[in-house]
């Protein structure tokens, strides 16, 4: 119970954070994202939210609306839990990456973020009360290639 | 009597949505959790409803169906959110969890359905291990 606690507790954090994500413009996701190039963190990923990011920043403001809503989604209900927590802990680096050194931020709400879904992968948290532990028995039973990725990412 | 698990699994989930409304308790401009608001305060309990009573009765036509209305209503407002015309009076956060709730009642509505989809004692097992 306490893993399908943490496990719906991380997704209601992206499912939230989705919601001031605001087309057309998502002009505070800009401001964040600035300040990858403004404060940076790691020099090559500045280099590239300056070069490759920021030019084609309504492009990529739309799929971290959907990234993030979808590692909200899936972490709620439990499906793929693993290989959601994975990419989890990805898009949290690439905040860490953007904002850790700017000003008023408290880095340990980054690293926190990162170890929560570490908890939530390591400990395989969609079998505990998600649909991951309703489904493995059927996947189990199936012969097909998807199937058998689905039992691992689960 | 035992239900099945994927019905009990709708029924969850029908629950959960039912349960949405309470999100429109929480008012502050930054930090609601998820928008419910407009038509969202009739969406996810109807919607909710319909997937409990199709989980607890083993309709599984209710269930896809409710899964369906509810991956509709998260494209709509996927489309819609930012725009003068937001029918769902949604934000982003309603579309995520719109997506959880469709994707969710969608997988279990279209699974397979038999005895070889019991849990096993392993996953039994497991379950009970990790609730611990």
């Amino acid at each position: 119970m306490l893993l399908a606690a943490l496990r719906v507790g991380v997704a209601i954090m992206w499912i939230e954070n989705v919601g001031w994500k605001r087309p057309p413009d998502f002009s505070s996701l800009r401001r964040f994202t600035t300040d990858a190039v403004e404060h940076p963190v790691f020099s090559p990923f500045s280099w590239i939210v300056e070069h490759v990011v920021l030019p084609n920043f309504t492009f990529f403001a739309w799929m971290t609306l959907l990234l993030e809503a979808s590692i909200g989604a899936f972490l709620f209900v439990g499906l793929a839990t693993r290989l959601w927590a994975l990419i989890g802990i990805g898009q949290s680096l690439a905040i860490t990456m953007s904002v850790l050194n700017a000003p008023n931020e408290w880095e340990w709400s980054y690293y926190l973020m990162i170890l929560a879904h570490v908890g939530i992968f390591a400990t395989a948290a969609g079998r505990s009360y998600g649909l991951d532990a309703v489904m493995r028995p059927i996947w189990r039973s199936s012969d097909s290639q998807l199937s058998r990725v689905l039992m691992r990412l689960s | 009597m035992t239900r099945h698990p994927l019905d009990q699994a709708a029924a969850t989930l029908g629950a959960a949505g039912m349960a949405s409304v309470v999100f429109t308790l929480a008012t502050s401009s930054n930090n609601n959790f998820v928008k419910v608001e407009g038509a969202g305060l009739l969406v996810f309990p109807v919607l909710g409803l319909c997937a409990l009573v199709g989980g607890l009765t083993g309709q599984r036509i209710l269930v896809r169906l409710a899964g369906a209305a509810y991956a509709a209503a998260a494209i709509l407002q996927l489309a819609q959110f930012g725009r003068s015309t937001n029918w769902i009076d949604g934000i982003g956060s309603t579309f995520a969890l719109l997506l959880a709730l469709g994707l969710g009642l969608l997988v279990v509505g279209f699974a397979p359905k038999d005895d070889r989809t019991e849990p096993t004692s392993a996953d039994r097992n497991s379950r009970t291990t990790s609730a611990r």
